[in-house]
């Protein structure tokens, strides 16, 4: 019963949504303003009915009603219940609904009082918004529903239905199927609302975007309305990657945290494309151009994100990320093909309105290098896109279908990476418009020199001799020496002031100009995440080897002693757990515990690294084998990960400077 | 002197281009710069992704197409799909090689996505004893989804016996997720 009614909400915001967007167009086309505040309703109407839909939802999954195949698919009674609560998305059609509910809320901001405003941009914002809410709550209503129910028929058919068939009876199976093992990390948990909440976040500006190519609006409102919701579409985009990264490294146990699988490159791709638009955005405010690239760069950014939505659930490709057996393939397709063709029609047939404003000049300058950086991300972006279509379009062309794997994507975005890595650390030194020598005559006196210590000590003290991997330490050295600077030099200027106090004085650049210098902070993370990358792909050590109880392996000056094996069995799993003592020339350092489990209900086993994490390197050891005839023996993978700890720091910085960016200017209280 | 170098540094791309001053018209030498160094840096990045496609890009092909012409394939990089024999997975604790034998699955089924179809072209491919066959060692863990009737997508060459020596091995498996409906009733 109760789930017919979460059905039934789903299926009345589905007609609100339809009813909103006819009575829209019928607004817009008679200039009338009681049917366009008549659509608005609809809209906020449709936030708390698809709210209701995802209640039911939860209420379901919580009280184990197996009799819905959706919980029976991905819930199981032993289940914790925050496990339950987050089955939530564990699965296509629950994904499907939180996505869906996302997009009301992100819909209800359209209707926010600052955009009703623009009394122009805000009825076209809305039709756009419509459009995305009849499409995903169809989805919900008629391809995959969570609501949909078990029967039997009494000649002993079964068929799934939302509401009772003739002649049918409810089927009740025990227990359920409970949630893929892999998927129960809190990294696996957070990461995929993370990323939903980043690609629905980009509504929001690309609504905006086309009510400005429709209404040819010049003034670049829409960049400034949209600023605060790119950055945080930006920032969960950001997290949904580190989250994916985060559990790869936890839970998957290759020692690595990233694939260049298409489905990870799919979600970085409108990364990239957003992190040039925040970028280019700057340079519209300040130059008063680059109205057309940014409006290209929105509409690129949402195309991708609707692309890796299709590539994740239409089934195309094969991976640990895609659903099994879907059917929405085709309307995915559909729909991204609507977004992109009518994006790129309205772009080119509105191109000569948006026309550029100010010539920038050529130089050392924010302006120049900004773009450059631009050029860059783009770069990689469209590395990422050829990397993903090589397949299909060799096998066109030649006939043999080549694919391209991690080393050809390193290879080449590697170098890209570290441009991008120079830029972080030149720019500072670079001002808007002309840059004063003295400037970057004290980066190449103090700074620059200062930064080649960075390599030099590590390769003196760090027996590191990397050529590559010392660079990227240098470059980040260099970042992070600049950004510093810049810092202080900011905090000594607000000291010579008269009325300020030392403890207060060391906030007051991130107060008095909270854009730049979150930014920068921004900029910060970043550096200090490429930190733990190049940890991992450039100094990581690693060692696979079988040992007898007491035995040990060693890497460097580390000694791995394997003390023994455990097993022990809880409600659903059996546990295999070895204990490896680690010794660090002669001194303690503790213990991994590397262990796998056992699913036997599910016929599904975990490998579960053992992980020892310090600043300086992280100890990572995977059970490879053991057999319980030779319970004495066992073979480890061991791992010394250096760095890998700033990844995950980086990732904080990186979120704590964008809410600095993001929060209005203190003490004023204005937006 | 900076600015005759450059000055003559555009005289050559004017000529290098064919750009006479009438077709020229209505772009700066300012614009030229950007579009000289943005093209120059754009050259060095294909240049990049050709070299790197020469180097690693790796060829699909099936069991039977590798066997074909295994003496040709030596050395290059393959990437090549099939379906694991449950009974010849052997994890070598001496030399730390997982063994196993995969059998061919044809190209046009490898794609099969349709709910249980999957399953149904692996165990035919694995039940089949005429199916062309390839023995396979990996240095690493043996993972957990390595099983009789999963899809293994292998990367890595072949060696001199024929045996393919893989560097990545991809598992896909039609788990029991696919199955729509449960099987047993209250």
């Amino acid at each position: 019963m109760i789930s017919s009614f979460g059905y039934m909400t789903l299926a009345l915001a589905f007609l609100l949504s339809l009813y909103g967007l006819v009575i829209l167009i019928f607004g817009l086309i008679q200039k009338s303003q009681a049917f366009i505040e008549s659509a608005r309703r609809a809209l906020v109407l449709i936030f708390p009915l698809s709210t209701a839909g995802i209640l039911v939802l939860v209420f379901l999954l919580l009280t184990d009603r197996f009799d819905v195949a959706y919980v029976y698919s991905v819930s199981s009674k032993e289940m914790p219940a925050y496990l339950k609560l987050t089955a939530l998305w564990g699965g296509q059609e629950g994904s499907l609904l939180f996505w869906s509910w996302l997009l009301s809320g992100f819909s209800l901001v359209f209707s926010s009082r600052k955009i009703r405003k623009e009394s122009d941009l805000f009825p076209w914002a809305m039709l756009i918004a419509f459009l995305f809410l009849i499409f995903f709550l169809g989805l919900n209503v008629f391809l995959a529903t969570p609501f949909e129910r078990f029967w039997h028929f009494t000649d002993g058919g079964r068929v799934l239905s939302v509401f009772q068939p003739l002649n049918a009876w409810p089927l009740t199976p025990k227990d359920g199927q409970g949630l893929n093992p892999l998927l129960r990390h809190p990294g696996m948990i957070w990461h995929p609302p993370a990323l939903y909440l980043g690609f629905v976040g980009f509504l929001i500006p690309f609504g905006l975007a086309a009510a400005t190519l429709i209404t040819k609006r010049r003034d670049g409102r829409w960049i400034e309305l949209s600023r605060t919701w790119i950055l945080i579409a930006w920032v969960f985009l950001s997290l949904g990657l580190v989250l994916g990264m985060r559990w790869a490294y936890d839970v998957l146990g290759w020692g690595g945290y990233w694939g260049w699988d298409p489905v990870e490159i799919a979600a970085l791709m409108p990364w990239l494309s957003a992190t040039a638009l925040i970028h280019t955005a700057l340079l519209q405010k300040k130059a008063n151009g680059f109205q057309r690239w940014n409006l290209s760069l929105i509409i690129l950014t949402f195309g991708l994100v609707i692309f890796g939505t299709f590539i994740t659930r239409s089934g195309v490709l094969s991976s640990v990320h895609t659903f099994a057996g879907s059917n929405i393939g085709p309307a995915m397709f559909v729909i991204m093909g609507i977004t992109s063709i009518s994006g790129l029609g309205l772009l080119i047939y509105r191109w000569r309105d948006f026309g550029p404003a100010q010539e920038i000049e050529f130089g050392f300058s924010r302006e120049v290098l900004t773009l450059f950086s631009n050029l860059v991300l783009l770069s990689i972006l469209m590395v990422c896109f050829l990397g993903v279509v090589y397949p299909i379009f060799s096998d066109l062309l030649t006939g043999t279908q080549v694919t391209v794997g991690p080393a050809w994507y390193e290879s080449i975005t590697g170098p890209l990476f570290l441009l991008l890595l120079s830029l972080m650390g030149l720019c500072p030194l670079a001002a808007w418009g002309l840059t004063r020598v003295s400037k970057i005559r004290q980066g190449l006196t103090i700074l620059l020199p200062m930064s080649l210590l960075v390599p030099l000590l590590i390769w003196l003290l760090g027996d590191v001799n990397d050529f590559y991997a010392l660079t990227a330490l240098w470059l980040a050295g260099l970042a992070v020496i600049v950004i510093s600077w810049e810092y202080i030099t900011a905090v000594r200027k607000a000291l010579s002031r008269p009325d300020v106090k030392l403890p207060g004085v060391l906030w007051s650049p991130l107060q008095r100009n909270h854009r730049r210098y979150g930014g920068l902070l921004v900029h910060l993370g970043i550096v200090l995440m490429s930190l733990g990358i190049i940890g991992l792909e450039g100094l990581q050590q690693e060692t696979q080897l079988r040992l007898e109880q007491g035995e040990s392996a060693s890497i460097g000056a580390y000694q791995y002693t394997f003390e023994g094996i455990e097993r022990f069995t809880e409600a659903e799993t059996t546990t295999t757990q070895a204990v490896l003592t680690i010794l660090d020339q002669g001194q303690s350092e503790g213990a991994l515990y590397p262990s796998r489990e056992v699913y036997p209900n599910l016929g599904m086993a975990v490998t579960i690294p053992g992980v020892k994490s310090k600043l300086s390197l992280d100890h990572y050891a995977i059970l490879v084998d053991w057999q319980p005839e030779l319970p004495d023996e066992a073979t480890f993978r061991i791992f010394v990960n250096p760095l890998v700890n700033w990844l995950w720091i980086g990732s904080g910085v990186l979120t704590l400077g964008t809410v600095v960016a993001v929060l209005p200017k203190s003490g004023k209280g204005k937006l | 002197m900076i600015q005759s170098t450059e000055q003559a540094f555009i005289g050559t791309c004017n000529k290098v281009f064919d750009m006479t001053d009438e077709n020229k018209k209505g772009m700066s030498s300012n614009q030229l710069k950007f579009i000289i160094s943005g093209g120059l840096f754009l050259v060095a990045v294909v240049i990049l992704i050709i070299s790197a496609t020469r180097g690693t890009a790796e060829f699909f092909m099936t069991v039977e197409e590798l066997q074909q012409s295994e003496n040709e394939l030596q050395g290059q990089n393959l990437r090549v799909s099939g379906a694991v024999l449950g009974e010849s997975i052997y994890f070598d604790t001496d030399t730390g090689l997982l063994h196993f034998t995969i059998a061919h699955i044809p190209a046009d089924e490898e794609l099969a996505t349709e709910e249980g179809e999957l399953s149904k072209v692996l165990q035919q491919a694995v039940n089949d004893p005429d199916n062309s066959r390839l023995e396979v060692i990996y240095e690493g863990a043996k993972p957990d989804m390595l099983r009789d009737e999963s899809q293994a997508i292998l990367t890595g060459q072949l060696n001199s016996e024929g045996v393919f020596v893989a560097k990545e091995l991809l598992l896909k498996c039609p788990s029991k997720y696919e199955e729509a409906l449960p099987g047993q009733a209250e």
